[in-house]
């Protein structure tokens, strides 16, 4: 009893009279000769002749035969059939086990799905099918597809030329395919294989990833990286903020005041012993010389690192005008210019100042020039801040773009692919 | 258990249930029947062509926490095409039928009542078309037929609770609903007698099936390994 039988069996075309495999006696109805294309009678001992090869013969991708394991199942070639939509044509193999029944193995030319046929009605619901729960988005409008040709055994009754109307429903991954002829409506839910899956299976040559032209239940290549970029841009964007507010509270190092004469001669004032503990952090030196009236300072600093000689240059343009014209009264000019220096390394340092102050003739008072008398006038006084830390608000923005680019890019590609795997969706015409 | 001689060639038989008059002779495939303690051979069932099927009689499985053995089975044909019919004879005594199609397999029970209180069932019995697509509820549970076809007894093996002719005609109705139960209705064209069956589509390995026929190059499956 438990002598294994033999599950495959040798018979002879009726027609050509080459030796033709029988792989599921007792399921297969219709046998195509693989040598002549012959239409034989499975279910018939004298396998008599149903219809005799249209077109030339020609040798499947994956042999009749073959045996490949899916998803943890062998599965073994038994049919192979072409069939055509009148425009896109694909290929179908019909896949035995003894102990599973049937499988079908979908080829579009670019992708392999593996399809079952269901052993329940999908229910249709909010203009959605469902099954297990899960909805599917109905692909299109129903279409005549043909036989185009056809070699092995089937369990039904196959003919080259035969026709079937299909709708499909689809999500990402999967797609339900409902097929009808005169006395018949079977559905079929496919599962998209991954990349090389099948040709792994059946040892085919690997195909190139490509997703110009997406089938209509293929998963976006983008969501997953998408979703995840998302999260790691967002945390990251957040993160940066809560550094530039909490980072962003910066501390007076030093202050002091000092003179700038008007229209004499450029001097030099010197805060000393200026420490910077710690590390790398901005500095932000303020110069505020709101007494500035029609007129203007130039500050060049240079902060020297007491030790090693270092220094960074900065230059700063105190000014302040007004007056009137036509248009009323104007004011223009900033007295209290700030400018950041980033990522000045710790030490103890001097701030060297050198200041300039000018007058500015205004047209409009060409007629006092004569009242000005060089030296009458009072120096301007000038309050120098030195901060430390602090966030460069620019480069806080350009942190948040950059970040933000990646998951911007991505979202761009996965509705591109997704409009594309849904374009041809047409309103239906038959429901 | 009841062990006896075949009537016609006197090869040992065995009838395992009261439930089970019918014996289908293994040496001269003499269908016979048991009526008390006397036994009558009435005629040939023919041997059911070899198919690669991985049920045989002796096949035993679980429906849920109750045993069954496959104890025999009818082959029907139609034009395009055939199927099994076994019979599960429970550890409980009663009685049900795993049908086998296309590497698929429902397993069903006769329902106690005829079921014509369903109007597709009606329409059978009175010999009127039923279509695919038609909606029938039976027992609370709505199905749609999924398949119409008149089918041949071809051949038969084993124990079984009616004596099967070769050549006996049936219209056969197949039912499916969304949540996986299966329903099949089959009028003897002889008789007109309809008889309804309820169940469920289920895998080998959710029957657990054990002693399946193995197949060279196909390594048995887990579950009944």
């Amino acid at each position: 009893m438990t002598t294994p039988l033999p599950s495959v069996r040798a018979l002879t075309c009726t027609s050509c009279g080459g030796t033709i495999a029988l792989r599921a006696a007792g399921s297969t109805v219709s046998l195509i000769c693989e040598h002549c294309g012959t239409t034989l009678d499975a279910t018939d001992p004298q396998l008599r002749i149903i219809a005799r090869a249209h077109a030339a013969m020609h040798r499947p991708l994956i042999a009749l035969g073959m045996r490949g394991v899916l998803r943890g199942t062998t599965w073994e070639v038994v049919g192979y059939l072409e069939r055509s939509d009148g425009g896109d044509g694909w290929s179908e193999y019909l896949l035995f086990n003894p102990y599973q029944g049937y499988a079908f193995l979908l080829d579009d030319g670019r992708r392999f799905s593996l399809g079952f046929l269901l052993d329940r009605l999908p229910s249709y619901t909010w203009g959605e099918m469902e099954l297990d729960g899960e909805g599917y988005k109905r692909f299109g409008s129903s279409y005549a597809t043909s036989v185009k040709f056809v070699v092995g055994e089937f369990y039904w009754r196959v003919a080259v030329d035969e026709r079937v109307r299909v709708s499909d429903y689809v999500r990402p991954g999967k797609m339900i395919s409902c097929e009808e002829n005169g006395s018949e409506r079977t559905w079929t839910r496919l599962w998209m294989l991954e990349w090389g899956e099948a040709e792994a299976a059946f040892g085919l040559e690997r195909r190139q990833r490509e997703w110009s032209r997406p089938s209509p239940h293929e998963p976006s290549p983008y969501r997953d990286r998408l979703i995840e970029s998302t999260i790691i841009g967002l945390i990251a964007a957040v993160t940066l903020l809560i550094v530039a507010i909490m980072g962003g509270g910066s501390t007076r190092v030093a202050s002091a005041d000092v003179q700038a004469a008007l229209d004499g001669a450029t001097h030099s004032e010197i805060i000393r012993d200026i420490e910077l503990p710690g590390r790398n952090a901005a500095l932000t030196l303020t110069a505020r010389a709101e007494q500035l009236d029609n007129s203007w300072v130039d500050i060049d600093y240079s902060l020297v690192n007491r030790r090693t000689q270092e220094n960074f240059d900065a230059y700063a343009l105190a000014e302040h005008y007004s007056g009137s014209d036509s248009d009323g009264s104007w004011s223009e000019g900033d007295s209290t210019p700030s400018i950041k220096l980033s990522s000045i390394p710790p030490g103890s340092y001097d701030l060297v100042v050198e200041l300039g102050a000018h007058r500015w003739i205004s047209p409009s008072r060409s007629l006092y020039i004569t009242s000005y008398a060089p030296g009458a006038s009072s120096p301007i006084p000038v309050t120098i801040t030195v901060d430390r830390g602090g966030m460069f608000a620019g480069n806080v923005i350009l942190g948040l773009i950059l970040l933000l680019i990646w998951p911007a890019i991505l979202l761009f590609l996965h509705f591109g692919f997704e409009q594309r795997r849904l374009s041809p969706v047409t309103e239906d015409d038959d429901e | 258990m009841l062990e006896a001689n075949c009537p016609n060639c006197g090869a040992e038989i065995r009838f395992r249930s009261a439930d089970l008059p019918v014996k289908v002779c293994a040496y001269c495939r003499s269908s016979v029947v048991r009526e008390g303690e006397s036994l009558k051979a009435v005629g040939r069932i023919a041997e059911v062509p070899e198919d690669v099927s991985p049920l045989q009689i002796g096949v035993r499985g679980r429906d849920g926490a109750l045993g069954f053995e496959l104890v025999g089975r009818v082959r029907w044909r139609w034009t395009d095409g055939g199927w099994n019919e076994w019979l599960m004879l429970f550890d409980d005594g009663s009685i049900g039928w795993l049908g086998e199609a296309m590497g698929r397999y429902m397993l069903l029970r006769q329902i106690a009542h005829s079921g014509f209180r369903t109007d597709m069932v009606r329409k059978l019995r009175d010999g009127h078309p039923v279509t695919v697509g038609t909606e029938a509820t039976i027992d609370g549970i709505q199905y749609r037929v999924t398949d119409v076809k008149e089918a041949t007894c071809a051949g038969g093996e084993g124990e079984l609770p009616y004596s099967a002719p070769l050549g006996l005609t049936i219209a056969s109705v197949d039912l499916m609903a969304a949540d996986g139960h299966c329903a099949s209705a089959q009028k003897d064209q002889g008789v007109g007698e309809v008889s309804v069956y309820t169940g469920r589509y289920v895998s080998l390995a959710d029957l657990r099936a054990s002693g399946l026929r193995a197949f060279e190059g196909w390594p048995m499956p887990q579950f009944a390994a």
